[in-house]
């Protein structure tokens, strides 16, 4: 199909087509999401009956059947599915997913800009926080609406942290010390220590991180000085010593005794269940863990047994920080711009406030506009309003660079290598230098 | 052409078709990719030509000036004589004259600056978002982000936009969206490191799996062959399910066993041994657990062919060595190991051939880590081709990949074809003699 | 004989079959009881872990019925398609003398050396242009294809061991070619197709990457990307689950080796000779 960044000539055309019933199915396919993330298609379904009520009142009729699906094998399962639809024209009409596909898809004519037929400047997608409408947007379009928004805290374990001599008084400013950078990686990788010694935790659990490769790992690099990228070209950016030191800094967690050297690739089952019920002493999860720690966990008191701050700082040179990694709402490129335009719609009615705190409480996501916190269901909502306020002024995103998929995949290797012990961190480093070297080219920047 | 060719040909040509299309096809069509960069954000299908913001700093590199770049690097609308005759013919003269009276000469960076700026139209305003969007288009000077789908229309929005000619070509070179012909792929395999690792990580998997199977399965023959007939098919019922098992429940079942909360740490426990995940604790447990499970799948098929050898052999020959006073170990030592020399010579090279490209037993165990110590060549091109967490596939690479073991393939079977005596297997069919 | 050597040999060949048969004894247990968290041995004997076959587990899944029933069709058709195909293209490339004969053998035994899943990129553009992408009969052809040369030289070693006087017999009493192929040694290598038949069937039902790439959306799931889906799913992994759906996909795996035991280990039957 012929693709125009304006949809002049169809819109024109569809506009003087006569009055009739008008059919139309728009699917959805959300990729990473489980049971409490339903919303994701059903927000689609709901904007799909306000859209024909809509249009009932101009005396056209619309109806819209959505369909939904959400049972991919995977992320790689709903990537492959979604790019080799769109080879063979047959995508979904709306996907949801990382904002890191953004770049690649875009590029390759996968996706068409949401701004295309929707107003940017309109309710309510002038609600929606703008850092996050940035993530939505590459080359200077913006490609899709956030769905969501999370970030990534660092979580303590309460009694643990008192036993280890700290005071509730201490507790209520951690978070702030956290921010100032007080309380470093350093002091916490000693206080773990300190557990283990004492036996408050068995070892390997005074820290005990993601399992898999994840943007958690983003945060790391950052937290000792690493920066993702330079703001002046928008090239990537590697950074020899913040990558050697948050390397250094897993393998001496290792030797410490605090985590485990096979920790990655340990059970999520297994994982979830040890953090919830105070297993470990420090650890590092997403927001949308308070649904599981309190839900299938069974952790009845989550603000009493487990605290939560930003990411601390590793070192001088770096700060803490935390990444949000939203999920966004994109349209697919298809033959028939009707079905474009009504999918845009769908998506910029789903982003309603009311609409987005269904799905944000259900699956204990955060918001994506300044609006939702006004609505009661949001507001009632502890978790989500103390992560909304600790969390997500201090998140940042991950680049949408169409390598910036190969650059962590290389970050996150070379940490499994150094932390397994198959290399020292420099070479690991030396070596994930020269693959990304050879991979980017101009496009990375080493420092 | 002889009748007889004529009935081969008929009687091929079914699943001469089915080859061909599904088969050799897409074995012409990966060597073709492998000196391709084609990826994800190429399109596998074709491209467009596009210059997004991003690309402008790239240009210089590609050969186009700086004249050019700052001409496409112009303001995106602009309010301009000649787009408001546009705007003027498709939504009405006033709205065009009160337009130009608010921002005559004005450009703005992108259209959503455009469309606020026609927002502001009062007596006779733009009400509808779609009219908005159209008129905005209109405004549009610059091709910064857009998208043409072919070479001519490129052309021609350069040529409009004043590019000097030299730089035409340069430019649309660089404006390709899709993929290119390039040898990048071999020069990057050949550089990096991981690639001999890979390949070593494949002989490795090879040899031992291989050792694993043949021996193994020779003794699953040997011993089973002494054995009364219902305890000897138990056995081989036992070492004949892994390999008709769906090989996601046959791992997850070694998952069950090697887990950290599985069988062997709980049988562990009672003697002080903390549990660990035996799978993937150390690269040495990976390796020992992906020989294991690839082992026993392959095991049953040298445990199948060589009993059926064995029961080939005159008994009256074991009889002879039981005479002679002859152990078990003896005869099959004397006896029957030498007349097996052709099974093991055919399942070694078979085994080979299908252990090197196959892959799906250590996905589905170990995806090849941990810090990618299993991965070997087969599941270094599906990883590259397709699956990343960040969401480029690396199709041309992953089929240069998959080239060097078509390669490797072809090079051993014409071995073996030699080795195994090719003519006596395509020996003539005696009817016609 | 020797009867106190069997007896080692049984128990030396009863040790190392030990967690293979541990594996599928645990399979069935967990699948139908409730372990002490934590521990292996079984508390309750309980069927909750096979509620999804009357309850759907995950709204978004499919029904395991439907999954079953496209595994069926997947499964059976390949296996149709590789035998038909197989036992004609055998027989040319072992009983008929035609020019080209030698060039396809090569061909064939080369063809086992290819990566065959590597491909999967370029299998895709053909199937998209054939416009079967995404639909369970692409993947049916494609797997069909795949399995062809493994069917054809099963086949082909089959049709090699039939005596050469039947045929004789055949032309010689004046019958065709054809009329003696499909009146005597068709009947003549019948344990052979069954054989073909059978394991085809399996390769079909246990087929996990294909279906995974080429049909990813929900009219076209198999059992084997339904299950791994589930395991994949984070929130909720549960080996009793697992375990039950494991012993749902085995079981028509188990009941077909137990009725056609002899066939399949006589797969091999015609390939043996070096």
């Amino acid at each position: 199909m012929i693709k125009m960044t304006c949809a002049t000539a169809l819109i024109a055309a569809t506009a003087a087509m006569p009055v009739l019933a008008e059919d139309i199915t728009i699917t959805v396919w959300a990729g990473g999401s489980n049971e409490g993330d339903h919303y994701r298609i059903e927000n689609i379904e709901i904007a799909a009956d306000l859209l024909s009520r809509e249009a009932a009142i101009h005396g056209e009729e619309l109806n819209i059947t959505v369909e939904g699906k959400r049972d991919f094998d995977g992320w790689d399962g709903f990537k492959q599915a979604v790019t080799l639809g769109a080879e063979a024209n047959n995508a979904p009409h709306i996907v949801v997913t990382s904002h890191l596909d953004i770049a690649p898809w875009a590029s390759a004519g996968y996706i068409v800009p949401v701004e295309d037929y929707v107003d940017l400047d309109a309710w309510p997608l002038n609600n929606i926080y703008s850092n996050l409408m940035d993530i939505a947007a590459y080359d200077g379009v913006q490609w899709g609406v956030p769905q969501d928004a999370e970030s990534r805290p660092f979580f303590y374990w309460k009694d643990t942290f008192t036993q280890l001599g700290y005071t509730d008084a201490d507790m209520a400013e951690m978070s702030a010390r956290v921010e100032a950078g007080e309380y470093t990686l350093r002091d916490m990788l000693a206080d773990a220590k300190k557990a283990v010694d004492m036996g408050l935790v068995e070892e390997g659990y005074g820290f005990y991180p993601r399992v898999s490769n994840g943007p958690d790992y983003a945060q790391f690099y950052q937290s000792f000085g690493g920066e993702l990228t330079d703001p002046e070209t928008g090239k990537l950016l590697f950074d020899r010593t913040a990558m050697t030191e948050m390397y250094q800094f897993f393998v001496d967690a290792v030797e410490a005794g605090v985590t485990r050297k096979n920790h990655i690739g340990t059970e999520w089952d297994q994982w979830y269940s040890e953090v919830a019920n105070g297993k470990a002493a420090f650890w590092h999860g997403g927001t949308w863990h308070y649904g599981r720690y309190t839900g299938k966990e069974g952790n009845e008191d989550f603000f009493g047994t487990i605290g939560f701050t930003l990411i601390p700082a590793g070192n001088d040179a770096g700060r803490a920080n935390t990444v949000t990694h939203p999920l966004v709402y994109l349209l697919t490129d298809q033959e028939d711009d009707r079905a474009e335009e009504i999918a845009a719609q769908l998506v910029a009615i789903a982003s309603e406030p009311r609409l987005n705190t269904l799905h944000a409480i259900k699956s204990s996501h955060l918001a994506i506009g300044k609006a939702e916190s006004g609505l009661d269901l949001y507001a009632g909502d502890r978790w989500a309003s103390e992560a909304t306020e600790v969390l997500l002024p201090h998140a940042n995103a991950q680049p949408n660079h169409p390598s910036y998929g190969a650059f962590s995949e290389a970050m996150f290797k070379g940490l499994e290598a150094a932390w397994t012990g198959i290399q020292t961190p420099e070479e690991a480093v030396a070596e994930v230098e020269a693959q990304l070297t050879a991979t980017l080219g101009d496009e990375l920047i080493i420092r | 052409m002889t009748r007889q060719t004529l009935l081969g040909l008929g009687f091929l040509s079914p699943a001469l078709l089915a080859v061909v299309m599904f088969f050799l096809l897409p074995v012409v069509l990966t060597v073709v990719f492998a000196f391709t960069n084609m990826s994800t954000s190429t399109g596998i299908l074709g491209g467009a030509y596009q210059i997004s913001e991003s690309d402008l700093r790239r240009l210089p590199a590609a050969g186009v000036s700086d004249e050019a770049v700052t001409l496409l690097e112009g303001a995106g609308y602009a309010v301009q004589p000649e787009t408001l005759a546009l705007f003027a013919a498709e939504f009405g003269e006033d709205r065009a004259s009160e337009l130009e009276k608010l921002h005559g000469g004005a450009t703005f960076d992108d259209r959503r600056a455009m469309e606020r700026a026609l927002k502001e139209l009062r007596r006779n305003p733009l009400r509808k978002v779609r009219d908005r969007k159209t008129a905005a288009e209109l405004f549009r000077v610059s091709i910064l982000g857009q998208r043409f789908a072919t070479e001519a229309e490129f052309q021609t929005a350069i040529a409009d936009l004043g590019v000097p000619d030299p730089d035409r070509a340069a430019l649309t070179t660089a404006a390709y969206t899709g993929w290119t012909f390039t040898t990048q792929n071999f020069e990057l395999l050949w550089k990096l490191p991981a690639t001999w690792r890979y390949a070593l990580n494949t002989v490795l998997y090879v040899v031992l799996t291989l050792g694993f199977n043949v021996s193994f399965g020779l003794f699953l023959a040997l011993s089973t062959f002494y054995l009364p007939t219902r305890t000897a098919q138990t056995f081989r019922a036992i070492w004949f399910l892994p390999r008709i098992l769906p090989p996601v429940l046959y791992v997850l079942m070694w998952q069950w066993l090697t887990w950290d909360q599985g069988f062997i740490s709980a049988m562990m426990r009672p003697f002080g041994i903390e549990p660990i995940n035996w799978m993937r604790h150390t690269a040495t447990h990976a390796w020992i657990f992906i020989v294991l499970i690839n082992g026993c799948v392959g095991a049953s098929l040298g445990m199948i062919l060589f009993s059926s050898s064995l029961r080939a052999i005159p008994e009256t020959q074991l009889f002879a060595a039981q005479v002679d006073g002859a152990n078990r170990w003896q005869q099959a030592r004397y006896v029957l190991l030498p007349q097996m020399r052709w099974p093991i010579l055919f399942i070694t090279s078979y085994q080979t051939l299908s252990l090197l490209t196959s892959f799906e037993y250590i996905l589905l165990a170990t995806d090849g880590g941990p810090g990618r110590q299993t991965e070997v060549w087969a599941l270094a091109a599906y990883h590259t081709a397709l699956s990343n967490y960040g969401g480029n596939l690396e199709y041309g690479l992953g089929a240069a990949y998959a080239l060097g073991l078509v390669i490797i393939g072809i090079l051993l079977s014409a071995l073996y074809l030699r080795f195994f005596n090719f003519r006596e297997l395509v020996a003539k069919p005696r009817i016609e003699q | 004989m020797n009867t106190k050597g069997n007896w080692i040999l049984i128990l030396a060949l009863s040790l190392i079959s030990a967690p293979l048969v541990i594996m599928y004894g645990f399979q069935l247990i967990d699948s139908i009881s409730r372990p002490a968290p934590g521990g292996i041995i079984p508390q309750e004997w309980e069927l909750t872990n096979w509620r999804f076959l009357w309850t759907s587990i995950d709204s978004a899944r499919p029904s395991i019925w439907r999954v079953t029933f496209n595994t069926f069709v997947f499964a059976s058709s390949t296996a149709l398609l590789v035998c038909a195909f197989s036992i004609t293209a055998a027989y040319a490339l072992s009983r008929l003398n035609f020019s080209a004969r030698r060039f396809f053998l090569a061909g064939l035994i080369m063809l086992h050396a290819f990566p065959t899943i590597t491909l999967i990129i370029a299998i895709f553009i053909v199937l998209q242009f054939l416009g079967l992408y995404d639909s369970l009969m692409g993947v049916i052809l494609v797997k069909a294809a795949l399995e062809l040369p493994f069917g054809i030289w099963i086949m082909k070693g089959f049709y090699d061991s039939v005596p050469w006087e039947i045929e004789m017999a055949g032309v010689q009493d004046g019958a065709s070619r054809f009329r003696v192929w499909r009146e005597l040694i068709l009947p003549q290598v019948k344990p052979g197709l069954s054989a073909l038949l059978i394991f085809s069937f399996l390769a079909g039902w246990s087929e996990f990457i294909l279906p995974l790439v080429l049909a990813p959306g929900a009219d076209a799931q198999v059992l084997a990307t339904y299950m791994n889906a589930v395991i994949a799913d984070d929130t909720r992994p549960d080996y009793g689950l697992f375990k039950a759906i494991g012993m749902f996909y085995a079981l028509p795996v188990i009941a077909v080796y137990l009725l056609f035991q002899k066939r399949l280990m006589n797969i091999y039957g015609g390939g043996t000779k070096g």
